[in-house]
């Protein structure tokens, strides 16, 4: 079924990633030559250019800065002068003391689980597009939008850290202090959100078109 | 040669490159590409003065969604409230440069960026005042797509308030109203916007 379909580079044309337009890749029709768009005038490849190299280096950069995100503390809490370093962990360990499930459920998921299920997932993509091995290309497609979609959601605590600063401000009786952790978790989302940017979904369909051509050829 | 004859009768999927000829569609319809499931063209309703009147709305309330205090605690009598903007003020009085410019672009600059972008292409779309620079314009406008993180902030309002309320008193102030209003304008502004149909128009017009 996926054989009858032509891609767009097959076909000798490219779309334009910013305005849509499909293009002529022209005589010189290399692989991956630089194009100019013929109606938004912006310079683009077929292909994202070394599209699994930057995902993956972005991607590492992430899972370091990952690791003092969660050792260092993220918010200092003062009352009467006396201060308590809070990590993301014993934040939401909090939030389980007084009960309150739902919050910790969202803090949890927003703050632990989806970066880390997009750094893995990312890193995961990147093998299975290399070496094209159980490469299901209308799953993991999908699995790609959604961490593309999540990827944003994870600045949730730095958000509620960046509230709680500026409102309670109460001079000596309490005070929220912002910790060095929150640099560092930042820093893991927005790799995270430029790893999954530099990731070019269409290599996943190309591999598996690849894949198939070479079996066929081996099968006549 | 064949090819370049063809070229405008056909679309390509962003997703997965596959090439199919550009469907015919009227207003309110969706074409989806039948490998991968994303949509490949969509041609939405009234798209033009929708966004309009919505960027529009977005950007009146864009000064009281920022200025305005969101909310405020008391605690042994004292009381402190805090908008927006206080938050990223609050920030670089702590020395904390970096998360105060992200924090700034992210519910600040992008959206309001993108509130006058989408202003400023549908209202010379409305009253018919093209230049050829709008191809320029709307291609810079798509770099900001994904940075506009007012509904994240919303959640993060959510989960503060939470927190607040265990020990301390809480009230909520006009702000958080005009953050609400504000966040919708802004998303149904960007929703309504047509991208296909925009850079269509601007072809015919300006291209060859």
């Amino acid at each position: 079924m996926s054989l009858s379909i032509k891609t767009a580079q097959e076909s000798g044309l490219a779309l334009c990633p910013k305005c849509h337009k499909l293009n002529n890749m022209g005589l010189n029709a290399s692989k991956n030559a630089r194009i100019q768009c013929s109606r938004c005038h912006g310079m683009f490849y077929p292909r994202k250019p070394h599209s699994l190299q930057y995902t993956l280096a972005w991607n590492a950069a992430a899972l370091i800065a990952f690791i003092p995100a969660n050792l260092y503390p993220i918010m200092i809490l003062y009352s009467m002068g006396i201060g308590e370093p809070n990590t993301i962990l014993s934040g939401i360990g909090e939030f389980v003391d007084h009960g309150l499930y739902p919050i910790a459920v969202i803090i949890f998921t927003a703050s632990i689980i989806v970066p880390l299920i997009k750094i893995i997932g990312l890193f995961l993509l990147v093998y299975r597009v290399h070496t094209g091995v159980r490469l299901r290309p209308d799953k993991h497609s999908k699995f790609y939008h959604a961490l593309e979609f999540l990827g944003p959601w994870s600045m949730l605590d730095v958000f509620v850290v960046a509230l709680l600063v500026a409102v309670v401000e109460l001079g000596f009786v309490t005070s929220v202090a912002a910790g060095p952790a929150i640099n560092y978790f930042t820093l893991t989302v927005i790799f995270t959100m430029i790893a999954a940017n530099s990731f070019d979904p269409r290599l996943l369909w190309d591999k598996k078109q690849g894949y198939e051509n070479a079996k066929e050829e081996n099968d006549d | 040669m064949n090819t370049i004859k063809n070229v405008k009768q056909l679309i390509a999927c962003q997703q997965c490159d596959a090439l199919y000829d550009t469907p015919t569609l009227k207003q309110g319809q969706s074409a989806k590409c039948t490998r991968c499931g994303c949509v490949l063209a969509e041609r939405k309703v009234d798209s033009i003065d929708r966004s309009y009147y919505w960027s529009l709305a977005g950007i009146v309330l864009s000064a009281p969604a920022i200025l305005l205090p969101i909310m405020g605690v008391t605690l042994v009598g004292q009381y402190h409230h805090a908008s927006l903007l206080d938050c990223i003020l609050a920030l670089i009085d702590r020395g904390f440069f970096m998360i105060a410019t992200l924090v700034f672009l992210f519910t600040l600059a992008v959206p309001v960026v993108r509130l006058l972008g989408a202003f400023y292409i549908t209202y010379s779309f409305k009253f018919n005042r093209l230049k050829p620079s709008l191809l320029y314009f709307f291609r810079a406008f798509h770099h900001l797509d994904n940075w506009a993180m007012l509904n994240v902030f919303m959640l993060g309002i959510v989960v503060s308030m939470y927190k607040l309320l265990d020990d301390t008193e809480l009230s909520v102030n006009m702000g958080l109203l005009a953050f609400i209003l504000w966040l919708i304008c802004s998303t149904m502004a960007s929703i309504a916007l047509d991208q296909d149909y925009i850079w269509q128009e601007l072809e015919n017009e300006f291209v060859d």
